[in-house]
């Protein structure tokens, strides 16, 4: 009885914050600026809130901090993963020639 | 003792070496980055004239190839300041999409999530993804579509950790524009990895 209780009050909470506070469209804007600034006061205990209620912006923030780390950890790297091979013949003669001409 | 070595001062710079060891990396780290071949050729070429010039301050420090990519960031960097100046941006950011159709819902819910766009849990950790290059491939990919400018300032925040004022300054455009550019990119990126790479199967 009182887990049911419970519940329902949850749900209500729940149903209730989400008509309350910012959109879902809303807070991914704020995520990807909380990647760009810091965020007010207000800004953080609305995006807190959303979080908290709303497994889809959490993975979207989850997301976005996967590609930032996965990408940074490779800018260094060979980057083999870019599609075709690597310089025309045409522009590594071009090239070749025009670094001679400056020997 | 790892002392740097020092060649001795006769030795004179091997373009044509240079060419043929750096060359394929260097124009592949270029177009990943430009997303233009001309331009990334254009890049590959203008390194190796500035490392003629400079090849009496590398005296040996460090690895050849981290040398010769040093200037090749300048280079790139150069170009993205060319095309901004070229083709300055206006008060408002039009190119790319906002993809308002993921948060299509019927009211009350307009503006949440629309399920077929909504995350799903990826299962995958940064350590792993980095190992894997046909999911590069598909990164890759996905950034092609974007605008050249969205792509570009992408890449330069996610990929080479640029401070948002530097991109600014680069590529001429005001710091609202680039949040707003970076977070359409984010969206589409983040959808299009989702459905090529995370569950490929749907």
């Amino acid at each position: 009885m009182a887990v049911k209780l419970y519940d329902k009050l949850k749900h209500s909470i729940r149903y209730w914050l989400l008509r309350t506070l910012p959109t879902c469209q809303q807070t991914v804007e704020k995520i990807s600026q909380s990647m760009e600034r810091s965020l007010s006061l207000q800004e953080r205990i609305n995006l807190k809130l959303h979080l908290w209620i709303c497994a889809w912006c959490q993975w979207y923030l989850e997301h976005l901090q996967i590609i930032r780390k996965t990408a940074r950890a490779k800018a260094d790297e060979p980057p083999e993963f870019v599609s075709g091979a690597g310089l025309s013949n045409e522009a590594r003669e071009r090239i070749r020639r025009r670094l001679t001409n400056q020997n | 003792m790892n002392a740097p070595q020092r060649k001795s001062p006769d030795e004179s710079p091997d373009p044509g070496r240079w060419l043929d060891d750096h060359g394929d990396y260097l124009f592949k780290y270029a177009v990943f980055r430009l997303r233009d071949n001309n331009a990334a050729e254009d890049a590959v070429q203008e390194t190796f004239l500035a490392a003629l010039k400079a090849y009496k301050q590398f005296e040996g420090r460090g690895s050849e190839r981290t040398w010769l990519v040093g200037i090749l960031k300048h280079k790139i960097v150069d170009h993205f300041r060319r095309a901004g100046r070229e083709a300055p941006l206006g008060e408002e950011p039009d190119e790319g999409s906002d993809h308002r159709e993921f948060f299509e819902r019927p009211e009350p819910w307009q503006g949440h999530w629309n399920n077929d766009y909504a995350p799903n849990e990826w299962h995958a950790t940064p350590a792993e993804l980095i190992e894997r290059n046909d999911f590069w491939k598909v990164f890759n990919d996905c950034l092609s579509p974007l605008p050249q400018r969205t792509a570009s300032a992408f890449t330069l925040r996610e990929v080479d950790g640029l401070k948002s004022e530097e991109i600014c300054e680069i590529l001429s455009i005001k710091v609202n524009n680039l949040w707003v550019i970076l977070h359409r990119a984010r969206l589409h990126l983040r959808n299009c990895l989702e459905l090529n790479w995370f569950r490929p199967e749907q």
